[in-house]
């Protein structure tokens, strides 16, 4: 069976051992200001604050949040969509159903968000959306996964 | 759907692995088949067929509702 977008079966290992790290990172990044003073990349001098133009150009930026992002981001596909060891059709088909789950499940729960999350609060739910639905993906597809595997 | 997998390995005396690997899925995959939870593509049950030496239809069936 011709399988394809798919990484190879030793990516998932690959993407577990990126992906604590990067959580841990990424996390400390996002709730306690955590950041790697040599990830500062500087473009010039800042404008002095409080002034009009401060509020538009920033020349000085840390990438700590950029590379946890992008971590996560690389880490989670690497889980979510790598091969199995027997690649077959029912595979492909719980691999979709799952997908399916997941992109239903999100949507669901961030409708729920819209409503009763506002403010600077929703630019979190914003961050954790950048994540869910490949989170969401991986728990369905693991659970169905390893149940019919039990049998 | 239906199917007489299960009967068909009895009579030629084979597991589900040697059926899984004669095919190239999982065991898990033929399990699946067996307790009619999942129906395979018909190139697989062509593939299944052949293993067996039978066509298609005497090893699956239609069941009312399908």
């Amino acid at each position: 069976m011709k399988t394809r977008f798919l990484f190879p079966h030793s990516y998932r290992r690959i993407g577990w051992l990126l992906f604590v790290p990067f959580l841990v990172f990424g996390l400390a990044v996002l709730n306690h200001d955590f950041q790697v003073d040599f990830l500062e990349i500087s473009f010039g001098k800042n404008p002095a604050p409080g002034t009009f133009e401060s509020i538009f150009s920033v020349n000085t930026i840390n990438l700590s949040d950029e590379i946890a992002t992008l971590g996560m981001i690389l880490s989670l596909l690497f889980i979510a969509f790598s091969k199995e060891k027997i690649e077959d059709e029912r595979v492909a088909q719980i691999r979709l159903d799952s997908l399916h789950f997941a992109v239903y499940l999100n949507y669901a729960v961030l409708a729920i968000q819209v409503i009763f999350v506002h403010g600077t609060a929703f630019l979190d739910v914003m961050v954790y959306n950048m994540f869910s639905v490949l989170l969401l993906f991986i728990i369905r597809y693991r659970v169905v996964f390893n149940l019919e595997n039990k049998a | 759907m239906k199917n007489t997998l299960k009967i068909q390995r009895a009579i030629k005396n084979s597991t589900q692995a040697d059926l899984a690997e004669a095919i190239g899925v999982s065991r898990q995959t033929i399990n699946s088949m067996e307790l009619a939870k999942y129906i395979p593509s018909t190139a697989l049950a062509i593939k299944i067929a052949r293993y067996f030496g039978k066509t298609v239809e005497e090893i699956f069936e239609l069941e009312p509702g399908d």
